[in-house]
């Protein structure tokens, strides 16, 4: 067991003589791999907090009813009364044109724009929650809400957020599949460097095996430097992410709030981070471990 | 100790470089094996180290039937092996100290058994001042008692030498086999392959006789 450990204590100072004795090319394919990682982590965090900020916003179904700026309190009831007869209706609330007008100064910080205007410019409105959600009819409910006389304009105004929705899935899809294409990337620049060293090291892993070193303590040390890089370049990708985000998020949270918008973009957590470098170990790992593998033969000719 | 019966060894192309050898070599014995080059000696004793494996027949060093050891199991048995090559296999980027002590890092040795054993070693061999030099800086004899060092820092119980006076003249071949003579005093089964004569000559011990891969006497 004391052997054992003692081994494996010996590997990793051989790792870390490796990134001693050759600290430029090092540092440059630990920054190679960094920014791999960057890349996905980046935008990664980007659509974690649009989805975040999208998962607040109101996507309930509903069809809004504008009706004109004539249309009186009595037109409104009388509009109401036929709007709850129409099929496709579930739930209609009124919105009057002086409950729209506070609403408006309170989320828009507008209530000074506002206060030069003498007549409300906002008519009477209606939420309506539809029962069923085909296009077809939908587009049969927008029909006969137009006919009724007062009726200014009928919006559907979910179709946004579904298609946000929609996007932002895309993009987690787009931002996997990135993920992926640069993971195999890192694995492969690891692995290339792996190779680079061993066959630098190709006499001494000879000699080695010669006098009684077996695979696992040659492959070892090839291993650990892969781990050792890949948990780095992870590191360096999160502490830049969460530096993009300390630079930028005041100017971001500034920009969110002067339209109104509860928005604070986020840094990854200790947890998200701490799996990025674990990631980044086990991708630095399995390169290396491909490396020695594939190289093995080449080296092993030559005993 | 070391048991060779009827052994053969037979390379991918179908040349044989050994022949149907049977030759045992007992516990605290030395042995020369002499022969011209091509006669089979590198294959005998690379047999013997489990570097290469028979193709027929058996060998077994330490009791151990090396054709049903694993490759890693055979990797371990060399580390109680100690052996010298003829073209000596040093690593000139290390120093002469750290080319001794890689087979205690191999072993897992700890860092001042590693240094203590070491420096008996290179004293041994009585190149202890050169400890922080490197291979290169070093004559010929020189970076053969080095190898030596390297293979006695383990204490092994055998040591297999080939052509350990090849490329040496004959005052330093002379020492080489004196520093054999010595470990075998002290119990060591030495298996050397020569074809110096007049290295051999030194050696007062069984010598056995390799032509075209067949023992000849």
């Amino acid at each position: 067991m004391r052997a054992w450990i003692t081994t494996h204590v010996q590997a990793i100072g051989r790792a870390l003589t490796r990134f001693a004795d050759q600290p430029l090319a090092t540092s440059l394919s630990i920054a190679v791999i960094a920014l791999a990682i960057l890349l996905p982590l980046a935008l990664y965090v980007v659509f974690a907090n649009v989805r975040d900020a999208a998962s607040r916003l109101n996507t309930e179904p509903s069809v809004n009813v504008y009706l004109a700026l004539t249309a009186s309190d009595a037109d409104a009831k009388d509009i109401e009364k036929k709007l709850t007869t129409i099929a496709n209706s579930h739930n209609v609330r009124f919105i009057s044109r002086e409950t729209a007008l506070t609403e408006m100064k309170r989320v828009t910080n507008l209530a000074d724009l506002f206060t030069g205007i003498d007549n409300n410019p906002l008519p009477h409105a209606f939420a309506i929650k539809p029962k069923l959600l085909d296009p077809a009819t939908l587009a049969s409910m927008r029909n006969e809400i137009s006919a009724i006389p007062k009726v200014e304009t009928v919006t559907m105004d979910f179709e946004w957020a579904k298609k946000l929705a929609r996007f932002i899935e895309f993009a987690q899809r787009i931002v996997v599949l990135f993920g992926l294409v640069l993971a195999a990337a890192v694995a492969f620049v690891i692995g290339n460097t792996i190779r680079l060293q061993m066959l630098t090291q190709k006499d001494e892993i000879i000699v080695a095996r010669l006098i009684g070193a077996t695979r696992h303590f040659v492959r070892r040390p090839f291993l650990y430097f892969g781990a050792m890089q890949g948990a780095l370049a992870g590191l360096i990708a999160v502490i830049v992410v969460i530096g993009l985000i300390v630079w930028a998020g005041a100017e971001v949270n500034a920009l969110a709030a002067s339209y109104g918008a509860d928005f604070t973009l986020r840094a990854p957590s200790f947890l998200h981070s701490t799996w990025v470098i674990l990631a980044g170990s086990a991708l630095g790992w399995a390169g290396a471990f491909i490396s020695v593998s594939l190289y093995w033969r080449q080296i092993e000719a030559g005993r | 100790m070391i048991h060779f019966s009827n052994t053969t060894r037979r390379y991918t192309n179908g040349f044989e470089a050994l022949k149907g050898i049977s030759l045992v070599i007992e516990k605290g014995e030395m042995v020369a094996v002499t022969g011209h080059s091509g006669a089979g000696k590198s294959t005998l004793l690379k047999l013997a180290a489990g570097i290469e494996l028979a193709s027929a027949g058996q060998v077994h060093v330490n009791n151990q039937n090396l054709a049903q050891l694993k490759e890693a199991g055979r990797a371990v048995l060399r580390r109680n092996l100690g052996l010298v090559f003829q073209d000596h296999k040093l690593l000139f980027e290390r120093t002469v100290y750290a080319n001794v002590a890689l087979p205690l890092e191999i072993g897992g040795f700890t860092h001042a058994e590693t240094g203590k054993r070491v420096r008996a070693a290179l004293d041994k061999v009585e190149l202890l001042n050169r400890e922080k030099a490197y291979p290169i800086a070093l004559s010929s004899g020189e970076q053969q008692r080095l190898c030596i060092a390297r293979a006695i820092v383990n204490r092994p119980s055998i040591l297999i030498a080939d052509e350990p006076t090849g490329n040496l003249d004959q005052a330093y071949a002379a020492t080489i086999m004196d520093l054999f003579t010595s470990f075998n005093q002290v119990g060591v089964t030495v298996l050397v392959s020569s074809h110096d004569e007049t290295g051999l000559a030194r050696l007062q011990c069984r010598r056995v006789a390799l032509a075209g891969g067949k023992l000849v006497e």
